[in-house]
């Protein structure tokens, strides 16, 4: 018999250990000092921000949306693994003790993150609802009770065979957390032990039942487990390769113009990379987010000549995130055995990236023109992004293909 | 006829100094289907390998058209295709740009694709899923894709491992019907398998590895003779041979 105790004690240990990793990765990586400088100078903003916020400002309104959204999610990492679907299901019914390990610990961390946010927002909080640090502690504890509330109502509620049910659940929940999150801060105190009452109903004789009606959905947790697993490991990739990282495919379609070729041998990969680029996971998504990001910084920055420098930080931010892409398929049999040659691979990644650098640099010059009304350093932007692909790429596409082969 | 495939004297493995196969000679030929048969860790799918110019042999050669890996990649590879033992698809294309990408990467016109697309997809009854992705395919459905991509190129050379896996019943028939036509048109067919019965009634010729070595090749009439069964199956004289009673 296996002890399911122990199971949950071991895989939390590497859960850890495996988490530990790549943040010291993360730590080692170049992006880190761009977004601590970001949180710099986000948090110099932040505080302007706040000064310059309208007296009549619905923080009350902007506050229970982002606690109902937030009690509402209840993510529960079960550290489940594919096998367990055969080897675990005989010990259906001892892994009570495993999941209510899972439940502990996601209650843990959902209690810490929901005092995070809290604590990003008390600035805002203290100016416009009330102030002083009881106010911070009755706050917080009352959302981490809400917090506590869901994951575990939320847990009974993943035993429900059908997503449409679930999410009807969930409905429910947003609604009571948006109440909760309302009255709490309107500082309702007596209406909030109403919602007491009804949350106390809820729990034993709404989600308690399903305990008694079904099983667990196997499938379902490990889909989650799964994805939150993904989830984690996307962020970690914007600082570092995550080979596990399996990409999810959005289709996309409105981009579908953009990667198609005229049908020539020579466009063959160029094809493929640009479809790989727009459907696969996060590549795009990183894409405009490089953008957005570096109009921010182009508009914090003071205009004059050095802007370029800004855009070609950029350009290499980008360009050394997108290596991955010309990894990905280093292990595709079917891709290596293409009769194409060696070098006609390169450059199609190459020209690939070239055009998409280009379109990069032509985006920031329009932006910096808006800003600045400058068309000369605008005009020179797309040049950098030319400059860059020509002068700079070669050389690091020799040292990535060296490097990984 | 004339050979297609030569592997002359082929030693190659996955460690220095410890091959995994050993001194393999074998051809295919124009108009002939090989079936390449051994155990599971016989050496068939190093083999497979290092005929795809994936692997570099220790010693000995792999030439297709006369022609080596390492002399002529590009044109050495436009000669085969292949059909892995596990689909490998690319999850961010539908059916259609698989076999879009396949045609445009061994240097088909456009013309000549659509031409031959369609029948293609009807005969494997795959029309109506042009715009799935791999992510909604089955384990047989997947392997189809894999097929059609091989099928659609008409080289002169394929190569298949394990095809029959996952494959519904009249996917395996389409299949064997086209592999027939093919090799009727001056195709040759390296294929590896464990379905005897079927290998029995569609390979011209045999190929019987065992740890690492070939150990009994040519007709079944010819494997009957060497190994001195008569009237046996291919079944009989491959569990013979696998018992270690040919060396």
């Amino acid at each position: 018999m296996i002890d399911v105790k122990k199971l949950w004690t071991k895989r939390r240990n590497a859960h850890v250990t495996h988490t530990l990793k790549y943040f010291s990765l993360m730590a080692n990586s170049g992006l880190i000092v761009s977004l601590i400088l970001l949180i710099v100078i986000g948090s110099v903003y932040y505080a302007k921000l706040l000064q310059a916020l309208p007296e009549n400002f619905p923080a009350v309104f902007i506050l229970t949306i982002v606690f109902s959204f937030w009690l509402t999610k209840s993510p529960i990492r079960t550290l489940l693994k594919e096998g367990d679907l055969v080897f675990l299901l005989p010990v259906e019914s001892g892994m009570k003790q495993y999941f209510s390990k899972a439940i502990s610990s996601a209650t843990a961390t959902g209690s810490f993150f929901t005092l995070f946010i809290f604590t990003l927002l008390w600035p805002i909080v203290q100016v416009f609802v009330h102030d002083g640090w009881k106010m911070y502690v009755t706050f917080g504890f009352f959302l981490i009770a809400a917090k506590v509330f869901n994951i575990y109502v939320s847990w009974e509620e993943r035993r429900l065979p059908y997503k449409s049910h679930q999410t009807n659940y969930k409905i429910m929940r947003f609604i009571v957390n948006f109440v909760y999150a309302y009255l709490l801060f309107n500082e309702a105190y007596l209406f909030l032990i109403a919602i007491f009452a009804i949350m106390y109903v809820l729990k034993n004789f709404v989600f308690g039942v399903f305990k008694k009606q079904h099983g667990y959905q196997w499938e379902m947790l490990l889909a989650e487990e799964q994805a939150l697993k993904m989830k984690g490991y996307r962020m970690v990739n914007y600082f570092t390769d995550v080979p596990a990282l399996k990409q999810t495919v959005h289709k996309r379609p409105l981009f579908n113009s953009v990667a198609s070729f005229s049908f020539k041998k020579k466009n063959a990969l160029s094809a493929l990379y640009m479809k790989t680029f727009v459907r696969s996971g996060d590549y795009l998504g990183l894409y405009v987010r490089l953008i957005l990001i570096g109009f921010l910084f182009m508009y914090l920055i003071p205009a004059g000549w050095w802007q370029l420098i800004v855009v070609f930080l950029f350009f290499q931010m980008f360009a050394l995130q997108l290596f991955t892409l010309y990894t990905q398929y280093r292990w595709n049999v079917i891709f290596m055995i293409y009769p194409i040659k060696q070098d006609t691979r390169v450059k199609a990644f190459q020209n690939w990236l070239k055009n998409l650098l280009i379109i990069q640099g032509v985006l920031y010059g329009i932006f910096y023109v808006l800003l600045t009304g400058d068309w000369l350093i605008a005009i020179l932007m797309p040049v950098a992004a030319i400059l860059y692909s020509v002068v700079r790429l070669p050389s690091m596409t020799k040292k990535h293909i060296t490097l990984t082969s | 006829m004339k050979p297609i495939l030569e592997v002359t004297d082929l030693t190659g493995g996955y460690l220095p100094n410890q091959p995994v196969i050993h001194h393999l000679d074998f051809t295919v030929k124009e108009n002939e289907i090989v079936g390449l048969i051994g155990l599971n860790g016989a050496g068939k799918s190093t083999t497979i390998k290092h005929v795809l110019g994936l692997m570099e042999p220790m010693s000995g050669t792999s030439k297709i058209e006369g022609q080596t890996f390492r002399e002529e990649p590009e044109n050495y590879r436009s000669q085969f295709t292949y059909i892995p033992e596990m689909p490998i698809l690319y999850e961010e294309l539908t059916l259609w740009e698989h076999l879009e990408l396949t045609a445009m990467a061994y240097g088909l016109e456009e013309q000549t694709f659509l031409t031959r697309v369609r029948p293609l997809l009807e005969e494997f009854r795959m029309d109506n899923k042009i715009k799935w992705f791999p992510s909604q395919f089955s384990k047989g459905m997947k392997q189809k894709v894999m097929i059609l991509c091989a099928l659609l190129v008409e080289p002169k050379l394929y190569i298949v491992d394990e095809p029959f896996v996952g494959l519904d019943p009249l996917g395996i028939q389409s299949f064997l019907e086209y592999m027939v036509k093919f090799k009727n048109n001056g195709a040759g067919v390296l294929m590896s398998t464990h379905i005897l019965s079927t290998a029995e009634r569609y390979c011209d010729r045999f190929l019987i590895m065992h740890e690492g070595r070939l150990v009994l090749s040519g007709t079944l009439e010819e494997l009957r003779m060497r190994s001195g069964l008569e009237n046996a199956t291919l079944d009989d004289i491959y569990l013979y041979v696998a018992r270690g009673k040919v060396t």
